[in-house]
């Protein structure tokens, strides 16, 4: 009988990718608050994107007339471009609360607030005019964002929409066909670290298998393939039972900070191996506009000694090997179920693609930065590869764009629920799950 | 409310909007600084008389605040509260516009509001 034999020391090599964060145009801190209103911002959309459809009208319907909301004439076909006003009778209104009739029942109830009386409205800097027909659907559309429309204005006042131009998806840098190696990213969202539905061991099974201290050579070899780690958003729960206003007595402070302590412990374990990107979330301890700006690196004392370890912005985009990467924590896809209809969340990433805007609900319904001379969430280039995170489940899709343009679109799902994360294939754009359970079947 | 300074209160007040009845005051001085280059979009009639006749009530406001209100008030180059003229005659520049050079000339020389005509006012 042989005497087991003792692997012979085997040095993996991770593999490495080329990386560039693309997140200035996230950041805040050169902004300076003058008392602007959202105006300014609603202009700089309007303008960039009507500029942008204008120049797509002569591939559309060149034998119409363009003119403005204020310049139509009754009858009389043409284009109108404008920002859409979703009028909602259930949206929850700051003067509801003022109103006599108010019921002892919670304001804000329902989770969709949309209503089959829902009408759209058209407004560019002259003015606004109401839109009917039946070609464009309440359902879909949401306020904020700019199309083209083709249709006519009735003796009612009325503009009767016969045709819809959306900008649809912006221009992509191809990829190179050479043939790429197999290389991978980790996305994770929802680690929910300190709450009482995330599971320790879970995410300590998520660290070792991503750092390769789990199984085999196979599988050693398969984790050195991972060049890079995302994690999407809601990493921290912090206990906000404590946060009512009183003031913290000391052991409620080590209470408050404990789960951002447990987080860096397992994020240094991460960041020692290989490049992690960490992005705030809806609940994280950032600010609540977006974009979020970064998390500061004190919270993280362990991990941001690594030069590996980003903390980047909300929404989050970046190149790695000329792959572009773009996504946020959930915020923007979450709005858009709010307050329109698609048949998963998928749908509405690629409505959101196609309209060119990441987040065309911020700031009617979702908190913003009032900018003055841009609107940070156009999407100039298409990406490669856009996620979402804490989502309910992991969808994917691959979508694609009439000039050639291939999106791979994630939604990641919150892994204190799951226990998935998801890891794409950089060669060829391709995902899978990758889940982890501690319960033993008997 | 200030007690010292009434005149200049109300001086303030008056020219600060550009709003109230006008009287017209026919003047060689009103023609001229009605400037040809700066597109103002609609309300044509109404706007040089009421500009033009309280600039020539105060001595403070000259013809380059006219034409800096005209910048102001033109819908084309988008809201004017909130944001400095500067930052805005460079937005327009930015997002392909093409506002007047003059207008950037006026406000780099310094002598000029920096602020638009209705900042401090709403």
């Amino acid at each position: 009988m042989e005497a087991m034999e003792i692997d012979a020391e085997k040095h993996l090599q991770r593999k490495q990718s080329l990386y560039e964060s693309l997140d200035e145009k996230f950041r805040i801190e050169k902004e300076t608050y003058r008392g602007q209103q959202y105006s300014q911002i609603y202009f700089a959309r309007l303008h960039m994107m009507r500029t942008l459809i204008y120049s797509l009208i002569p591939n559309w319907k060149p034998h119409l007339p363009v003119c403005t909301v204020l310049g139509l004439e009754e009858g009389k076909e043409c284009i109108i471009v404008g920002t859409l006003y979703k009028h909602m009778k259930l949206k929850p209104c700051i003067l509801d609360e003022y109103s006599k009739e108010r019921s002892v029942a919670p304001l804000v109830k329902p989770h969709n607030f949309m209503h089959s009386d829902d009408s759209l409205v058209l407004e560019d800097e002259s003015g606004r005019v109401k839109l009917g027909g039946t070609m464009l659907l309440p359902s879909v559309y949401v306020t904020g964002t700019v199309v083209g429309l083709h249709g006519k204005e009735t003796s009612a006042g009325e503009f009767l929409v016969q045709d819809i131009l959306d900008a649809d998806l912006p221009p992509q840098i191809e990829l190179p066909l050479k043939s790429r190696e197999d290389k991978y990213v980790v996305f994770v969202s929802g680690l929910s670290v300190g709450s009482s539905t995330s599971n320790p061991l879970q995410f300590q099974l998520l660290v070792d298998h991503i750092t390769g201290h789990l199984g085999d050579e196979k599988e050693q070899g398969i984790a050195a393939q991972i060049v890079h780690v995302v994690i999407a958003g809601n990493s921290v729960a912090v206990p906000r039972g404590l946060l009512n206003g009183q003031n913290l007595a000391s052991k409620d402070q080590s209470r408050l900070s404990e789960p951002i302590k447990e987080l860096d412990i397992l994020l240094t374990q991460i960041a020692a191996g290989l490049p992690l990107d960490i992005m705030p979330g809806p609940d994280d301890p950032a600010n609540f506009s977006l974009p979020q700006q970064p998390l500061h690196r004190c919270l993280f004392p362990g991990s941001s000694a690594y030069n590996s370890f980003r903390s980047c912005t909300n929404p989050h985009s970046f190149e790695l090997e000329n792959i572009r990467f773009l996504g946020t924590s959930g915020q923007n896809v979450d709005d858009l179920e709010k307050y329109s209809e698609a048949k998963d969340k998928l749908e509405f990433m690629e409505r959101t693609l196609r309209w060119r805007h990441l987040a065309p609900t911020a700031p009617n319904t979702l908190g913003c930065y009032p900018f003055t001379d841009r609107d940070p969430f156009l999407i100039e280039s298409c990406p490669h590869v856009y996620f979402v995170g804490n989502q309910d489940k992991y969808e994917t899709r691959l979508i694609k764009g009439s000039e050639g343009q291939v999106v791979r679109l994630i939604c990641i799902p919150k892994f204190c629920e799951t226990g998935v994360a998801v890891v794409l294939n950089m060669r060829n754009l391709e995902c899978h799950a990758l889940s982890f359970g501690t319960e033993f079947s008997s | 409310m200030a007690s010292g300074n009434m005149k200049g209160y109300f001086k303030q007040k008056k020219s600060g909007g550009g709003r109230g009845i006008a009287k017209p005051k026919p003047s060689k001085k009103s023609t001229k600084i009605q400037p040809t280059h700066v597109a103002t979009l609609g309300s044509d009639v109404v706007q040089p008389s009421t500009l033009s006749a309280h600039n020539l009530q105060d001595d403070e406001y000259d013809g380059n605040e006219t034409v800096l209100r005209q910048f102001d008030m033109n819908m084309a180059y988008g809201p004017c509260l909130g944001m400095s003229r500067l930052a805005r005659w460079e937005r327009a520049q930015r997002l392909g516009l093409n506002p007047p050079k003059e207008i950037e000339t006026l406000l780099k020389q310094g002598k000029a509001r920096a602020d638009c005509l209705w900042d401090g006012c709403v």
